[in-house]
């Protein structure tokens, strides 16, 4: 299922918060509806966390994690990591680390298994990824862009990538990331997808301006509601072709 | 993309509230005093301001009119002809025309005018000739009052055209008045168009929104149309055939096949052979509705041939577009408004052949290969063995199996918040969710955290238990101690300890004494200087014996000493102090003379000089023009300082003797002066 939200006003909602399979980061707003709105899809099997990193609201583009782990810029507080200590599962294993590149969430794209990351990124940075959350690390860029936690978004089941990926780009990643991939947009034609969507194995939320074709594409890709991803190829394509070309 | 709004065109005055805008707006913005003594050149300048101001005024309002006002060959050809079948395009392009030319009289008197203000003499000619040109800018206005009227007419009706956005995708409905076209449009959009059991209801295009597989179709219902020649047909019907002709859209033939419209299906079939070359290369659709009244088989032979010849020219569209010539149910199609029957297959079949035909066309044009990437889904070729299972909780999936069952509502932060005075109002809990081994930990007050340690790193988890153990182990000591309880009390002494105990204790107990009488009074008690201190007790000599008492040398000691009593005077540097044979220390080690001492000292304090001395570099003569200088200053600022110090509440008259009470008032002589 997914869900169409602000966040004060803006569609950016990937901005703002941080979705994964075992638990959910949400920034602090002026009000609780949107914190509400996660609530309620997620509070009975997941731990919706309300924080800051670095006092800043922008948690979903400083941080990366996945169900395993955590991981943190160093602007993270002290109390800000205490925080996140104590309401997330013990499981999950909350690390900071030194990266000159510190907005993580644009840096680094992962799921349970796998994780892209910038090229640029440092060599015990990688390590970390690899230790922390468990997956196996590929330095790789998206259409172009080294932001490849900003122009993509998957999790294990599926993932939507910046609308000028190539079809052997789309291949390439594919294979590396063993779920089926989708170039696509949300936002009504944003090509940020990160910032619009954020996903895990069975729900999905995206920005209020995100149009019903655009929907459509990510319940089929993400196979949220019994949807496959081949209906976009097959009963959507017309549907695609009149509202892209 | 162009947006088709006409309801932005601002408004158009009539003509005599065009010319009070114009007038009252030079008569507030330019300036109004003028005196004849003025320089001529600053006269004529303000009467031309005057004139060119005018001028701008009109130019702009007439600007704006000119572009805001659709020039009907730029737009899309459909509101081109609804525009011209509506206003009459030669009208129209005629006031428009007007209105420019008026604007380009106005341009020219006010050259002319402010030429012969260069000429201008005296303030009364320049006026004149001011008031002249205003008046011949206004009589422009006035006659092209009747075009302002008509423009303005078409600007409030312009506003109330729908928006029709011609390049989107499009269902139109058309056929003979009253055959159900307005109820079709009711029942699949939210329009809301007028439904009446009369001919001609509906007047003019109607717009309504459906949506049929993620995209959004624009439906628009046209005024019913009769068979007759082209130059017969009113304005309601022409906005129907300008719809047809011009919009790329999936066409629904409405067909009354019960005649209860009021005509046969052979006129209907008639207007259809009349209008068919407006469907060519368009999805057409024949609706035979109303099967309520009568179903299709039952309508008579020669009618169903009617229909039949109908249905074979639709299909020819349809091998004219090239498409699948073979299924002709999407051609024909039955329904009824009234019980619904039918209505929504219509409706898929429309847009479906629309859809159809559009992405035929897209797919031919070149913008297509841009996007073939989006319509590709990248299935993952496998690389390893390893299983990559989706992780999705075991509540999420009960939840799942169980949201067809029941689902209670859970409390959420927001009702919470609406419940406590709502947002800004409520601050909720950052802890309330904490994951903690103790509930009653969530509100515990974390000492602060600094350089990532707090104090509870420091602190051994197990300090409890040790404890524990080192009173046990005090507890076993103190059990053995006491079989061999040891008395202090000095019974066991020799008498020579004894005494020896005796004398600690009694210098323990002095020293305590001394030390708690020092303590009482060293809390107020200001240094005492030496020569208050009468009994000299502690001076270097009684230092000095005390120390050879010991067997000490006490020199270093007492040099030591009578260095560091010396007053902070200037820093000292290291090595005089240390260095021996520096002839200060010399001096106070080998004149250990008090009055020697005293002697040295530095002065505490200069004496202070009268303030009319002279001093040479001030300037003064002698000390008598110095004083006189100190007195002037003292007074020059005097003034200043009281006012200074005064306050709002202090007494204040302002002015003593106001003039114009004064003035003038004698009680002989001239009055005049006042």
């Amino acid at each position: 299922m997914a869900t169409r939200i602000q966040f004060e006003n803006s569609c950016d909602i990937g901005v703002f918060s941080k979705l994964t399979n075992a638990y959910c980061l949400v920034a602090i707003g002026g009000s609780e509806n949107f914190y509400s709105t996660f609530e309620a899809e997620l509070a009975d099997a997941i731990p919706v966390v309300k924080t800051s990193i670095g006092g800043t609201r922008i948690i979903g583009r400083l941080c990366i994690g996945n169900k395993n782990g955590l991981l943190l810029p160093h602007t993270t507080t002290d109390q800000e990591l205490q925080h996140l200590r104590n309401s997330l599962p013990d499981q999950v294993v909350v690390q900071r680390i030194e990266e000159r590149l510190s907005a993580l969430g644009n840096c680094i794209a992962c799921n349970d298994y796998v994780a892209l990351t910038h090229t640029d990124l440092d060599k015990e940075t990688e390590e970390m990824i690899a230790d922390v959350l468990g997956v196996e690390v590929f330095r790789q860029t998206i259409a172009g862009n080294t932001l490849v936690g900003s122009f993509c978004a998957f999790s294990n089941k599926g993932g939507l990538v910046h609308p000028h990926t190539s079809i052997e780009d789309l291949d390439e990643l594919s294979t590396l990331l063993q779920v089926p991939l989708v170039a696509g947009t949300v936002n009504r034609g944003s090509e940020v997808i990160a910032a619009g969507l954020t996903v895990n194995d069975w729900t999905a939320f995206c920005g209020s301006d995100t149009t019903a074709t655009e929907l459509s594409v990510i319940e089929s890709v993400f196979k949220l509601r019994e949807a496959q991803p081949t209906a976009i190829v097959d009963e959507m394509r017309k549907s695609l072709i009149d509202s892209y070309v | 993309m162009v947006q088709y709004n006409f309801k932005k065109i601002t408004v158009v005055p009539t003509r005599d509230d065009f010319i009070d805008i114009i007038l009252s707006r030079t008569q507030r913005q330019t300036p109004t005093v003028v005196h004849k003594g003025y320089a001529i050149s600053r006269i004529r300048q303000f009467y031309m301001r005057k004139v060119k101001y005018t001028q701008q005024n009109f130019h702009e309002k007439l600007s704006t009119i000119i572009e805001e006002f659709p020039r009907l060959d730029d737009i899309h050809p459909f509101y081109g002809d609804l525009l011209h079948v509506l206003y009459n395009k030669d009208h129209y392009k005629l006031a428009l025309g007007q209105i420019n030319t008026a604007r380009n009289l106005i341009g020219k008197i006010s050259k002319d005018y402010v030429k012969l203000l260069k000429y201008g003499d005296s303030l009364y000619r320049c006026k004149s000739l001011k008031v002249a040109a205003l008046g011949r800018m206004c009589t422009v206005i006035k006659r092209v009052g009747p075009s302002l009227a008509y423009l303005e007419q078409i600007r409030q009706h312009m506003a109330r055209l729908p928006s029709i956005d011609p390049n989107t995708r499009t269902i139109l409905i058309c056929g003979y008045p009253n055959v159900g076209k307005s109820s079709f449009i009711n029942k699949i959009t939210r329009a809301d168009v007028d439904v009446q059991p009369y001919a001609f209801t509906t007047k003019s295009l109607f717009v309504g929104h459906t949506d049929y597989k993620y995209l959004r179709y624009q439906v628009i219902d046209t005024p019913g149309i009769l068979d007759r020649p082209f130059e017969d047909r009113n304005i309601i019907e022409m906005c129907s055939i300008t719809a047809l002709a011009h919009l790329r859209a999936a066409v629904l033939f409405f067909l009354d096949i019960s005649g209860s419209c009021g005509y046969s299906i052979a006129q209907q079939a008639a207007l259809f052979h009349s209008i068919k070359s407006l469907f060519m290369n368009k999805p057409l659709i024949i609706v035979c509705n109303k099967t309520d009244l009568q179903p299709l088989d039952g309508i008579s032979e020669e009618d169903m041939k009617l229909v039949m010849e109908m249905k074979s020219e639709a299909m020819k569209t349809v091998i004219g577009q090239g498409g699948d010539s073979t299924n002709d149910e999407e051609v024909l199609l039955t329904m009824s408004t009234l019980t619904e029957d039918g209505v929504i297959a219509v409706k898929n079949v429309a847009c479906e052949r629309l859809l159809n035909q559009r992405v035929e066309l897209k797919m031919k044009s070149k913008k297509i290969s841009d996007c073939l990437n989006r319509f590709h889904v990248a299935m993952p070729k496998p690389r390893d063995q390893k299983e990559r299972p989706p992780c999705i909780p075991q509540a999420v999936l009960e939840a799942k199996a169980k949201k067809e069952v029941d689902q209670e509502k859970r409390k959420l932060e927001r009702d919470l918040e609406n419940e406590n005075g709502g947002a800004g109002v409520y601050s909720a809990s950052l802890r309330k969710h904490y994951v903690l081994a103790n509930d009653e930990w969530k509100e515990d007050i974390m000492p602060e955290i600094l350089d990532g340690h707090n104090v509870y790193d420091f602190v051994d988890p197990d300090i409890l238990e040790r404890l524990e153990e080192l009173e046990q182990e005090e507890g076993l000591r103190q059990d053995q101690d006491e079989g061999e309880d040891v008395d202090m009390d000095g019974t066991e002494l020799t008498p020579e300890e004894q005494e020896a105990l005796a004398e600690i204790r009694k210098k323990k107990s002095l020293l305590i004494q001394q030390h708690r009488i020092k303590k009482s009074t060293a809390e107020s008690r200001p240094t005492v200087p030496r020569k208050f201190d009468k009994d000299k007790k502690f001076t270097s000599m009684r230092m000095g014996r005390q120390l050879s008492s010991l067997g000490l040398d006490p020199t270093l000691a007492i040099n030591r000493a009578r260095s560091q009593s010396r007053g902070r005077k200037r820093e000292r540097s290291l090595d005089r102090g240390n260095n021996d044979g520096g002839d200060a220390m010399d001096l106070d080690a080998e004149q250990p003379n008090k009055k020697l001492r005293t002697l040295s000292r530095s002065r505490s304090r200069s004496r202070s000089r009268p303030p009319g001395e002279l001093v040479p570099g001030e300037g003064f003569k002698d000390s008598a023009q110095k004083v006189k200088a100190l007195k002037m200053a003292k007074k020059s600022v005097k003034k200043r300082n009281k006012d200074a110090r005064r306050g709002e509440a202090d007494r204040v008259i302002p002015t003593l003797k106001p003039k114009h009470l004064f003035s003038g008032k004698r009680p002989i002589g001239k009055t005049s002066r006042r």
